[in-house]
């Protein structure tokens, strides 16, 4: 199983990929690493941190779940209108990977709950990136970046 | 009708407020004007800015007016209570004193506003439970867009200081 570090401003984490339950995903995401980008807080879910891809293909609905938890490495098309304040032309939704750091979180389209690509689990430093995420919710946020460990 | 404004990073926004429909909120918020605080960017309820009240200015009203379900306008201003036990994860963004009990002005600068995504969510809905008090008690009469841009600003930059006052024009 491939291993990606995750960090985000000062806190550090470790996931796991799951390349037998999402092995087209999971291959494109490790073809798509390193990335670094502007992170982001979600308006709308909950504790998620995501940030937004450029892929110029689509990504195919594989091992999704409307359930996410607490840990979840996520891939999936996020309304635009929750990353930008005003719809985009010719853009109604936008790639992200994200995770969800703590719990009373569910991933949300405009009036319902929306699958995510479940793409991997944080199995070390889970504690530290909740601890990290609020405190850029107060202070600002900073870059976040995946590379394969 | 009563007005408030609402001054953000050196921008202003003037509100009215709904006296002939929720008249004893109206009179709650107004008693304990001006408050301020850094206010915080929602992380549920869409395009909303937050500013929590607290210490004196804690306020616990009952709910009042006409149910609510799902129809969370931009310009909405919300009067907000939320019970300890509501939230199960730690909310560490706020400070101590909000992480379990709530009670906030809730702002709504934009869209999509909160009240749709809220609308499928019992626990969120407001009056089918006890979890939680949200009275839509004033409106933006325009939302200059200098003031929504600091909003927006908030959710990538951080806390910002909020005050909200009576607008009292002379006559």
């Amino acid at each position: 199983m491939t291993r990606v570090k995750i960090t985000l401003g000062s806190a550090e984490a470790f996931a796991q990929l799951d390349e037998k339950d999402a092995p087209k995903a999971t291959k494109w995401l490790k073809e798509m690493l390193p990335i670094e980008r502007q992170a982001m807080h979600s308006m709308e879910n909950g504790r998620e941190v995501y940030v937004v891809l450029d892929a110029p293909h689509h990504v195919e609905e594989e091992n999704q779940t409307i359930y996410q938890t607490v840990g979840d490495l996520i891939v999936y098309y996020k309304p635009a209108i929750f990353v930008k304040p005003e719809w985009p032309r010719h853009i109604r939704d936008i790639l992200v990977i994200g995770f969800i750091y703590e719990r009373d979180s569910a991933i949300r389209s405009l009036s319902a709950p929306l699958a995510t690509n479940l793409v991997g689990k944080i199995t070390e430093g889970i504690d530290a990136l909740a601890r990290e995420a609020p405190r850029m919710r107060r202070e600002g946020f900073g870059k976040m970046s995946i590379s394969v460990a | 009708m009563r007005q408030l404004l609402f001054e953000l990073g050196g921008t202003r926004a003037v509100a009215e407020m709904h006296d002939d429909v929720v008249p004893k909120t109206c009179d709650a918020v107004w008693n304990v004007l001006p408050v301020e605080g850094m206010a915080i960017h929602a992380n549920w309820s869409s395009r909303e800015i937050m500013l929590h009240l607290h210490g004196e200015k804690i306020l616990r009203l009952p709910p009042e007016g006409p149910a609510r379900r799902g129809t969370t306008a931009p310009g909405d201003i919300v009067y907000f209570w939320r019970s300890p036990q509501m939230s199960r994860g730690k909310q560490l963004a706020y400070s101590s004193e909000f992480q379990r009990e709530l009670s906030e002005l809730a702002i709504f600068y934009g869209d999509p506003a909160g009240g749709g995504l809220a609308a499928d969510d019992p626990a969120r809905s407001g009056r089918d439970s006890n979890l939680q008090v949200a009275t839509l008690f004033a409106t933006f009469i325009d939302i200059p867009k200098e003031f929504a841009q600091k909003c927006e600003e908030i959710r990538h930059n951080g806390l910002q200081r909020l005050v909200v006052t009576r607008l009292e024009r002379s006559r």
